[in-house]
């Protein structure tokens, strides 16, 4: 069976987008092939900064044919009295060169009707491959495209060749100017820089000859045995990001490692420094010793080993400069103490219609305090939350902060002690952004805690308050990831409280602007994250009948999922049953909207019962809620699902004295209350 | 690699070399432009000659003003004026890449004892309302290069589009030479970097960010930009961009001062880029008009 190789070779494109570029054509290739008739055994998708490829085995050499029954006219046209063909007939037979023997009769509806089976025979694979090769190429999804010739194709970057082989025959696909053929290149410094293909099975072997590592996989590995060799050389510590090696992998298509050192007397600077500088641009990976920062960093020459040490002495001299920018920012900095930063504040502009960053950190301090007052943080947390609040955002006026913005809370923190102030006040600073990204750390001290959650609600209040909400895929003022953020804090802490009420009380600290959106669009969207995050690990319809009744406390709420998964998982039928039980109450009384009703006026045995057990299981409830038992409250309202069956089975609700009527619907409403304390569990499929 | 490998050893040497390098490639060798201005793009040499359909290549050294970059000569390599060396092919060969790396090689960096690196890097200028799409050279990790495949200017989409390469000289020469610090810089066999800039950097800098007179300034930039428009009126486009650049740098200086906030950067910014508009358009209505070659 055939083999085929596309390689798209570009310019450098952008380390972090070419993986999903390589994906995206590879996914492309993989749907379209097999629609085409083309079915194949396995794909593989190859990439480097300046190619992307796709390798695929065991194609047909040709398409399978394809056959069709074709419909011609009715036979009542298309066959004369004597059942010979008529002129309409002989030429529908013209047109697919068949002869009247190869007609079939079919009814189709009430009608009979003259049909072919016409066969077209499948196309030669090269063929098939002209045509969608192109159709892949222009559907790369890429954020950003540019223009680079007279063609008018767009991509990320330019493409400059294109290989595209079928076993040993060229598919000659066009693209733009370019035509393709057999040659791939080699590394820009270390290999040939053209490189003719026999097969596709030699592609990788052949670029390995020339410098060039085809699978991102074995350049993570390279990468990654690199650090470990100098972690097991000199008992340090690589201090990876996931960015960083995507970054290293993206950059590289030969990762040759370069061990660097740095003066010791660097070592001086805060850990965060030397590690910012290190990584910035992706460049360097930075090592620790017992916690502490290592004089040696890792760096990578792309194409082949440093033999003459220049490349070291390079990323020495630049890792040296940087590293001197870096000492005589810190100890600008510390001329002027973080407390007295805080009026400079006044002078920076957080957003016209909002104010400054002063302004900003008023209103975190605010909404901060609130919510201690709710979470019940103790008086000595308080005063250090109060500091810590008015300090938070003073390392904003900082060269350091300036120069590398990802310090942002952690030189706060680290100049904070410096300034003498407390040590929790220091570490709430440094914890307020946390957490920075999907899966990083939580704050781990109560204040750094409440300060987090007061400075992303701001952020969301604030841009919802001026009518910048995001749309899509647009988010300008980082909106969703704030509120993911703080879905995560309150989630994780995990935090007990209401957030709507948080928000409600914060509701006046925010100007009136036309276009601007109110509380309870923050309110909905906050609850749209938190969807959101649920859905990560439990069913979309547990999520949706517990979100079905809103409430301000996000713990809870996902407390309720939990409790209504668990049923699920232990019995499946006991929470089917809650959810019929729930079904028939909200059919029948879901738009009924008193809940006041009167014993007295019960008159079948399935009411008194159903009241009954309505008491006992009211009082068993609330205490369970109270306690946050959720599960229990589950186990409680289980309890009515009998007696609600009964009922439905004995009372006829639609009594013909309204009053009786109307007692029993408002009796329902309550006892349909009850289940709404967990949520509206008609949502569930059962 | 092409080219033959030279021996250079001071910065003007440097910039001789580039000179004869992009020559060679069919460049006109242009000057400086004498306005003051941030960068390289702001010489009519490149805003102008990205517009139109006619190639055209240029290459010439521009020392660029960038009022917030100053530290009173006491950075090494943080200067107030620093000097871009600046290319512009258009349309671009597509064998620019190797190109430019033959031109490295031509001022004597040996590639192939060093690193190179392309990283993303996308250009934008708001107040030429232009972008474009490229990298940052690395060179041992140390950045020497802008490249830019410019896709707009004046806020019109270029057709053909062009490649702008920015060397950072003062880089290239601490590389080459082997020092520190720019002010170490050999600028001829016996005058050093230093003697000729440190003392301007050391005055500008004061006088960027402590002496400037903030009123003044304003006013000057609202007279610049009252003759770009009546330039413009009289269809005199470059007149016009003349005082496009000194908006440019007015504003500049006010930003270095402290002197704009948030909120009125975007208004000066927007200013400026609607005047570079109009000179841009003005510009394409002339070639249109003339038929003729009006060459940056």
């Amino acid at each position: 069976m055939p083999e085929f190789l596309l390689e798209v070779g570009t310019e450098e494109l952008p380390a972090l987008d070419a993986p999903a570029l390589a994906e995206a054509l590879g996914r492309s290739l993989a749907d379209s092939l097999p629609a085409e008739r083309l079915p194949f055994e396995r794909l593989e998708v190859l990439w480097t900064p300046r190619r992307l490829a796709v390798l695929i085995k065991g194609l047909p050499g040709r398409q399978e044919d394809l056959v069709e029954e074709v419909r011609g006219p009715a036979v009542a046209v298309g066959l004369d009295d004597n059942g010979n063909p008529t002129q309409a007939a002989l030429g529908f037979l013209r047109k697919y060169g068949a002869s009247p023997e190869d007609l079939k009769r079919k009814r189709v509806g009430d009608k009979e009707y003259l049909f072919l089976e016409v066969r077209t025979q499948g196309r030669p694979a090269g063929e098939v491959l002209r045509e969608i090769v192109p159709q892949a190429i222009r559907s790369l999804p890429c954020r950003k495209t540019m223009r680079w010739d007279s063609s008018g194709v767009a991509f990320l970057r330019p493409i400059r060749w294109l290989v595209c082989l079928l076993d040993g025959e060229v598919i000659p696909v066009r693209y733009g100017n370019l035509v393709a053929d057999r040659v791939t290149r080699g590394h820009r410094f270390f290999g040939p820089k053209e490189i003719p293909l026999e097969s596709p099975g030699e592609y990788r072997e052949r670029l390995r000859e020339g410098r060039v590592i085809a699978d991102p996989k074995e350049r993570a590995g390279m990468i990654e045995e690199a650090a470990r060799e100098v972690e097991k050389g000199h008992g340090v510590r690589a201090l990876w990001t996931e960015e960083l090696l995507g970054i290293l992998v993206g950059s590289l298509e030969w990762p040759a490692p370069v061990l660097g050192e740095f003066p010791a007397e660097f070592l001086d600077l805060p850990a965060p420094v030397i590690a910012a500088v290190l990584h910035e641009e992706g460049k360097f990976i930075p090592f620790a010793k017992d916690g502490e920062p290592a004089p040696v960093f890792l760096g990578f020459r792309d194409g082949k080993e440093d033999e003459k040490g220049y490349v070291r002495q390079g990323f020495e001299r630049v890792v040296k400069a940087r590293l001197r920018d870096a000492r005589f920012f810190f100890e600008n900095d510390l001329k002027k103490p973080l407390p007295e930063r805080v009026e400079d504040l006044k002078g920076i502009v957080h957003e016209a219609r909002l104010g400054t960053v002063w302004d900003r950190v008023q209103r975190i301090h605010h909404i901060a305090m609130k919510a201690a007052e709710a979470l019940g943080l103790s008086e000595g947390e308080r005063r250090h939350l109060d500091r810590a609040a008015l300090l938070c955002k003073a390392d904003l006026t900082t060269e350091m902060v300036k120069e590398f913005p990802e310090l942002e809370g952690v030189m706060g923190g680290i100049y904070a002690r410096k300034a003498g102030e407390p040590e929790e006040v220091a570490r709430a600073i440094e914890e307020h952004l946390l957490p920075r990204t999907r899966g990083d750390e939580l704050p781990s001290t109560a204040v750094g805690t409440v300060l987090s959650l007061a400075e992303k609600l701001d952020a969301v209040m604030g841009a919802f308050a001026i009518g910048e909400i995001p749309t899509g895929s647009r988010d300008p003022y980082g909106i969703r990831r704030a509120a993911n953020a703080l879905v995560h804090l309150v989630l994780g802490k995990p935090l007990v409280l209401d957030l709507f009420r948080l928000v409600d009380e914060a509701v006046g600290l925010y100007p009136e602007v036309p276009g601007g959106k109110g509380p309870e669009e923050v309110k909905r969207f906050l609850l749209d994250r938190l969807r959101h995050a649920l859905r990560d690990e439990l069913d979309y319809d547990v999520v949706e009948a517990v979100l079905a009744v809103p409430r301000g406390d996000f713990h809870g709420l996902k407390g309720r999922a939990l409790a209504l998964a668990r049923l699920r998982e232990e019995d499946r039928r006991a929470l089917e049953d809650l959810a019929t039980a729930f079904g028939r109450l909200k059919n029948i009384a879901g738009k009924h909207g008193r809940m006041e009703f009167d014993p007295a006026l019960f008159r079948e045995e399935a009411e008194e019962a159903l009241w009954r057990t309505y008491l006992e299981v009211k009082s068993l409830l609330e205490e369970a809620m109270a306690k946050r038992d959720f599960p229990e409250a589950l186990a409680h309202l289980r309890r009515l699902v009998g007696p609600v069956n009964r009922y439905f089975d004995e009372v006829f609700v639609m009594h013909e004295d309204e009053r009786i009527r109307e007692n029993r619907l408002s009796f329902l409403r309550s006892v349909m209350e009850l289940f709404l304390e967990i949520g509206d569990l008609s949502r569930l499929m059962i | 690699m092409r080219g033959s490998q030279k021996r250079v050893k001071t910065f003007q040497d440097l910039v001789l070399a580039l000179h004869e390098y992009w020559r060679d490639q069919g460049c006109v060798i242009f000057e400086p432009y004498d306005v003051e201005k941030g960068a390289g793009t702001f010489n009519p040499a490149t805003f102008f000659g990205c517009l139109g359909p006619d190639p055209w290549r240029v290459a010439y050294i521009e020392p660029s003003r960038r009022p917030t970059d100053g530290r009173y000569g006491e950075n090494p390599i943080r200067l107030r004026l620093h000097h871009q060396y600046q290319v512009i092919l258009k349309p671009p060969p597509p064998d620019i890449q190797d190109l430019y790396l033959g031109s490295l090689e031509h001022v004597g960096i040996d590639l192939r004892d060093h690193d190179v690196k392309f990283s993303e890097d996308d250009w934008e200028s708001p107040t030429l309302g232009a972008w474009g799409v490229g990298w940052q050279v690395w060179l041992d990790e140390m950045e020497i290069t802008q490249f830019t495949y410019f896709q707009q200017m004046g806020g019109v989409d270029l057709d053909p589009v062009s490649v702008e390469l920015t060397y950072g000289l003062e880089r290239i020469a601490i590389f080459l030479q082997g020092v520190e610090s720019a002010f170490d810089l050999l600028w001829s066999e016996d005058v050093r970097y230093g003697e000729i800039w440190h003392e301007k950097e050391r005055q500008f800098s004061i006088y960027n960010f402590e002496r400037a007179d903030v009123g003044r300034i304003r006013r000057m930039f609202e007279l610049a930009e009252a003759e770009a428009k009546s330039c413009l009126e009289a269809g005199l486009v470059f007149p016009a961009y003349d005082h496009v650049l000194h908006c440019s740098h007015l504003f500049n200086v006010l930003d270095a001062r402290g002197a704009i906030s948030v909120t009125e950067r975007e208004s000066y910014i927007a200013r400026i880029r609607e005047l570079a508009r109009a000179c841009a358009q003005k510009y394409l209505a002339l070639l249109e008009e003339s038929r003729a070659r009006v060459l940056a």
